[in-house]
Parts: C-alpha cells; sequence; structure tokens
C-alpha cells in the first residue's frame, strides 16, 4: 500500500516536466482577475452582465458517448456550463451522450459518468448520493431536486436538461454560490434558546404531542431545492428569507422547549422577510424530501396573526 | 466616448485572458485554440473546443435582449459567517396588514356573490364593497410595488410608484364615492351593462 | 496497513539512526502551480472580483410550467387587470365632466346596447374571466391562510378546479347575456 503510494508519487514528479497543458490545474480565476491590471484600468469597470443569456446546445458541440456498443440506449443531455476562467463568456448549454445501459439509474449517476469518462472538466457538488446531504441540489427538466434522488427517464427520445439551481449566482457550471442562503439561515437563529434551567437539572423534556409538532420540519436538509423554486424569491432574495429559511425558522417557534418565541416571530414581523410569501407553492412541490414549507410559512403567519 | 475606450478594451478582452489561460486555465480547449482542425480531431473529445471563439469572449454584448431589473454582479455584505441583517419589527406592515387584508378579503365573498345572487341592490352592502374593493386593490398593487421596485436597488422609482399608487387610490375613492352617491351604484352598473 | 507503516519507519531507524525521519511528503510532493499564500484581506478581494463576474442561472425561462406558479401568476395578472380597469374607471370618472366624456351609468349602458353580440360577448369574456378566476382563486387563497389544502395533490386539484370553473362561469354568463 505504502509502496504503491510512493510510486504513484514518483510517477507524477517524473511525468510532470512533459504533462501537457490539457491536464494542469490551476487557479485562473485569481490569475484572470490580475491578468486585467496591466493593460487597462478602464475595462475594471466593464463587467459582464450576470443577465447574459445562455447559448443554447444548438450552438455547441456534443460530446459523445466514447465508445458505443450496439444495443446501446443513447441519451442526450444539456448541462450548463460556465467557466469562472472564462469570465467575459456567457454561459452554454453542453450536450452530452451517455449509453444508459453503461449509466447507474440516478442523474447524478450519469453526472459522475461523465466527470469520470467523458469531461472531466464538469463541476458540480455531490456527497452521499442517497439525498441525506442536499448537496446535489439542481434543476432537472425544469424542476428542483436532488440529481442523487432523480431517476433518469429511460425513454432515450427525451433529452434531459440539467441547469443549476434557478437564480443564484454561479461559481462554475452546475455549482451555485449558497453564501446569501447560508447568511440568511444564520439569521433566524437555527439553535435552541433558553434561560431557564429544566427542572430537574437535567435534560429539556418534551411530550410526544410537542415532538410531533417537529415532524416535518427537522428532516429538513436545506438543499435550497425550494427557496430556489419561489419566484418570490428569484425576485427579493436579498431581503426575502425564502421557504427553506422559514421551514427552519418555524421548526424554533414550534419548538416547546425554545424560550425565544416572540423574538423569533418578530424578527420575522416586517413586509419583506416573511410576507414576501404569496403561496405560489412551488417550494412544497418541489421538495425532494417531500416536506411542506409552505404550510410552515402559513402555520408562522397564523401564529402572528393579530399580534 | 465608446471609441476612445473601445480599443483599449478589446485589447483587454482578446490579450489578456488569453496569455492567462494559457498557462492556467482549467479549461482543456482553452490552451489549444489556434490548432489545426486535424490536431482538434486527435484530441480526447473533453478537450476539443466545446463552444465557437465569438462567445467565449465576448466583453460586449451587442444584442442584448432588454430586461426589466435583470440582477446585478453579486455582492455580499459582511463575511460569510455574519447573518443577514435583521429589520426591525414592523407589525403595521407585517403582521396586521396580513390579518386585516386577510379580513377584507374574507369580507369581499359574501359581498361580492351576494347582490348578484340574490338580486337585491343594498346601497349599503354597495358602498362597503365599494371601499373594500378600493382597500384591496390598494393592498394588491402595493404587493405588486414592494415585489418588482425592490427599495434598495431602486428608491426613486418605488416612492414615486408608491406615491402614485396612494394618488390613484385616494382618487379612485372619491371617485366611487361620487358614482355611488350621483349615481345608481357599481354592482347596479354592472348588471345593467352585462344585461344591456 | 498500520503495521506496515511502523515496520516501515522501524526500517527506516534502522538504516539511519542519527538520521531524522524526513516527512514524505517533503521529498516527493511537489506542486506544479504555484500558488502565493496570500492573507485573508487579498483573499477576499479576489473572491469579491470574482463574484462580480458571476452570471445569474437560468430560472423563469427554465422552470417547468406548473399550476402552481402559473396558476398564481395568472392570479395576479388578473388581480392588475380588474384593479386597474376600476383605477382607470375612477379616474376616468372623476375628469369626464372636464373632459366632456359621458361615463353616466345611462348614457354608458346605451353605449353598450348599441354595441354588435360579438363585441358584447367578448368583452362579458375579457371581463368575465378575470373576475371568476381571481374570485375562485381568492378562495384558494383564503383556505391556505387558514392552512388547509397544502397537500400537494389538493393543490394541483383545486388549481385546475379553478381553471376550469372560472372558464366554466365565464361561458355560461357570457352567453346567458
Amino acid at each position: 500500500m505504502a509502496t504503491t503510494r510512493v510510486l504513484a508519487r514518483l510517477a507524477a514528479t517524473r511525468t510532470a516536466a512533459v504533462r501537457p497543458a490539457v491536464f494542469s490545474r490551476g487557479f485562473a480565476s485569481v490569475t484572470d482577475t490580475s491578468a486585467r491590471d496591466p493593460i487597462s484600468k478602464a475595462a475594471e469597470k466593464i463587467v459582464p452582465d450576470p443577465a447574459r443569456t445562455v447559448v443554447p446546445e444548438s450552438k455547441t458541440s456534443t460530446v459523445k458517448e466514447p465508445e458505443p456498443s450496439k444495443d446501446a440506449k443513447i441519451k442526450t443531455f444539456h448541462i450548463y456550463r460556465w467557466n469562472p476562467d472564462e469570465p467575459t463568456a456567457k454561459p452554454r448549454m453542453q450536450s452530452y451522450t451517455l449509453d444508459l445501459n453503461k449509466t447507474g439509474p440516478m442523474m447524478l449517476d450519469a453526472l459522475i459518468r461523465i466527470k469520470n469518462e467523458i469531461d472531466p472538466t464538469l463541476t458540480f457538488r455531490r456527497s452521499c448520493r442517497e439525498g441525506i446531504c442536499g448537496s446535489c441540489a439542481m434543476n432537472i427538466d425544469g424542476v428542483n431536486t436532488l440529481a442523487c434522488l432523480c431517476r433518469i427517464p429511460t425513454e432515450t427520445t427525451k433529452e434531459s436538461r440539467i441547469y443549476p439551481l434557478p437564480h443564484m449566482y454561479i461559481v462554475k457550471d452546475l455549482v451555485p454560490d449558497m453564501t446569501n442562503f447560508y447568511k440568511q439561515y444564520r439569521s433566524v437563529k437555527p439553535y435552541l434558546q433558553r434561560t431557564t434551567p429544566s427542572p430537574d437539572g437535567r435534560e429539556y423534556r418534551q411530550s410526544k404531542e410537542e415532538r410531533k409538532k417537529l415532524d416535518g420540519l427537522y428532516e429538513c436538509i436545506l438543499c435550497a431545492c425550494c427557496s430556489t423554486s419561489c419566484p418570490s424569491y428569484w425576485w427579493n432574495q436579498e431581503e426575502y428569507l425564502g421557504p427553506a429559511v422559514l421551514l427552519q425558522s418555524y421548526r424554533w417557534i414550534a419548538d416547546s422547549r425554545d424560550e425565544k418565541k416572540a423574538e423569533r416571530q418578530d424578527a420575522l414581523n416586517n413586509s419583506m422577510s416573511l410576507y414576501r410569501c404569496h403561496t405560489i407553492l412551488n417550494c412544497s412541490r418541489t421538495c425532494p424530501k417531500g416536506l411542506n414549507p409552505a404550510l410552515a410559512i402559513a402555520e408562522i403567519k397564523k401564529s402572528m396573526a393579530f399580534t | 466616448m465608446a471609441f476612445i475606450v473601445r480599443p483599449s478594451l478589446l485589447r483587454q478582452s482578446f490579450a489578456s485572458p488569453a496569455a492567462a489561460q494559457r498557462v492556467f486555465s482549467t479549461a482543456a480547449s482553452s490552451s489549444m485554440r489556434q490548432t489545426s482542425p486535424l490536431v482538434q480531431q486527435l484530441r480526447p473529445a473533453f478537450a476539443r473546443t466545446a463552444a465557437p471563439k465569438a462567445s467565449r469572449i465576448a466583453a460586449f454584448h451587442a444584442t442584448q435582449r432588454q430586461q426589466i431589473l435583470p440582477p446585478l454582479p453579486q455582492k455580499v455584505v459582511g463575511t460569510t459567517n455574519d447573518p443577514t441583517p435583521i429589520p426591525d419589527p414592523a407589525p403595521a406592515h407585517g403582521s396586521y396588514h396580513w390579518s386585516f387584508e386577510r379580513l377584507v378579503a374574507a369580507g369581499l365573498v359574501p359581498l361580492t356573490v351576494a347582490p348578484f345572487a340574490a338580486g337585491s341592490l343594498n346601497p349599503v352592502t354597495d358602498s362597503i364593497l365599494c371601499a373594500l374593493l378600493v382597500f384591496h386593490s390598494h393592498v394588491g398593487f402595493e404587493s405588486c410595488i414592494i415585489d418588482y421596485f425592490p427599495k434598495a436597488r431602486i428608491p426613486k422609482i418605488r416612492s414615486a410608484a408608491m406615491w402614485a399608487l396612494r394618488l390613484g387610490t385616494v382618487t379612485l375613492g372619491v371617485a366611487l364615492y361620487s358614482f355611488e352617491t350621483n349615481d345608481i351604484g357599481i354592482t347596479e352598473l354592472i348588471m345593467k351593462l352585462w344585461h344591456a | 496497513m498500520a503495521s506496515q507503516r511502523v515496520f516501515q519507519l522501524g526500517l527506516r531507524r534502522a538504516v539511519a539512526p542519527g538520521f531524522r525521519v524526513q516527512p514524505v511528503g517533503r521529498m516527493l510532493q511537489r506542486r506544479l502551480a504555484a500558488t502565493s499564500g496570500g492573507n485573508e484581506q487579498s483573499a477576499s478581494e479576489i473572491l469579491a472580483k470574482q463574484r462580480l463576474l458571476r452570471p445569474v442561472s437560468p430560472h423563469l425561462t427554465i422552470y417547468k410550467p406548473q399550476i402552481t406558479w402559473y396558476g398564481s401568476g395568472l392570479n395576479r395578472i388578473t388581480a392588475v387587470i380588474l384593479s386597474g380597469g376600476l383605477y382607470i374607471f375612477g379616474i376616468a370618472y372623476l375628469a369626464a365632466p372636464t373632459l366632456g366624456w359621458h361615463l353616466e351609468s345611462p348614457s354608458m349602458i346605451a353605449a353598450v346596447a348599441a354595441w354588435p353580440v360579438w363585441a358584447k360577448v367578448s368583452a362579458k369574456i375579457a371581463v368575465g374571466m378575470p373576475f371568476f378566476y381571481h374570485c375562485l382563486n381568492g378562495l384558494r387563497h383564503l383556505s391556505w391562510d387558514v392552512g388547509v389544502g397544502f397537500n400537494n395533490m389538493t393543490v394541483q386539484r383545486t388549481g385546475w378546479a379553478a381553471v376550469a370553473a372560472s372558464a366554466a362561469l365565464t361561458l355560461y354568463y357570457a352567453f346567458s347575456t
């Protein structure tokens, strides 16, 4: 084991000099910003439009399955690509064809196979491959879901389209920047707030009924599928908290052990944080965990009515 | 002005990314842009140039689809570990507003159905209907303005729209008052127009 | 594996007793891309610069048409049509005396009565469709506000029911004179 590692490292150093540029990895986004400097300061002000249109797949090439067998079930995937190394370029839809017989059943399997065998530059987040980490949330065939929980439709005539989560700033390819989402999550103070100790000095007890209220709330994995499916969140991302964060907020409002219910409600009691929800219900429709953020938001509104 | 700026921009947009990417790009294809088609064919599929050159380098988009309020470039206030600011509680724009609006909406249901179903025209219910309609419309438009005219981004247009709406609502209130008092009333008018 | 390591370590010590064990990486690992270790300040500046260049992923144009958000959008559009009509009527009614228009009810009714049938019917459809849809969808909204009907299937059924019922009511009232 150790010897093989050593050998591999030796091999890596040996080949470094003749290594083709194709496989070199760099931090081009970093170098690119500095590369701008010496030439023109005026260009610093030119920022590419974040809403630039996507180059459709008809104008990009198709990367084919490497060695299709005779009875191959070839399916086409159009995948959103944007490379921070070419920051002013438009995002584009890159097509890939895959043999479904050689691919696993889920969309994530297809993506991993593309990355492993066809195009290693494809970038996406994934971790648990079983729907518990929420990393691989993306827009597949128009609906936000987890790639690891989404089956590849077996009819090969229908082409699949994979986009990142809608209306998010894109770091690269299918990876959105979730900073704002996490900052919003932080703003609802997602932890138990309590000052009085428990009567017997041990754990904070709940009755079975009180515990039951948290079912359908605690399962949320914060994949942001619901928030990014919400048109209200698309338009007012900075101020409206979005379904996922509001569901988390309600998870603590509904918790019988929490003693800061009023403060939590006050934090939502303005025109933007909570009341930009217009009960569009895309959130509940799209939740890959089968939760109901819209109901949670309605419960918050109800609990705050006339107070 | 534009043509003064342009040469430098072009130089910037063509020269610098190419130079930078030749060495550092993670994109497989960018370092070999000027290669022959044959060489292209011999490469593995992912290393071929996927997008046309024009779409890779585009400092200018001459034909840009006009959008209403396209998103701004990303700016994050504070560090990643700071929470987003929590607004001060304002129940008048929050819970009271919502509750009152729901009451009005619920009240509109019987008031809309009753006169047309019963065929009886009561001036009292008619005027209540008008008042609630004015309020409901005002809140609805207000909600549209809040949704589509973000305060942080276009404060002047936002407040102008709000004042225009207030003016319009007051005008509507006066108009409906005079229509109710001088004329036949809104439900009666709709009924007669419908059967005209 | 652990025993192997121990063995290797022991072997090394046996070979060079006075020699300090060097970390393996120092000899064998070499970074190919030169990265200068910047401070936190410059790192955040670089990130901020890169953020400015990021595109926003497509949204309205790629999200699947579903009764949830299409119905909601229709609700708002019909609301704007109805309320906008009301506002325009109100302002026109106040301005009518000065502009010399006749917006008193008898003259309006007479004017509409003079229209051909197709104009009447299409006007009724144009007003009736938004009105009925907004009313019926408003009932759905009121039920949601008391926390009823959030099941996905219920939402879809009531959504389509609202569309169908408003179409039926519109046609009925448009043609029944």
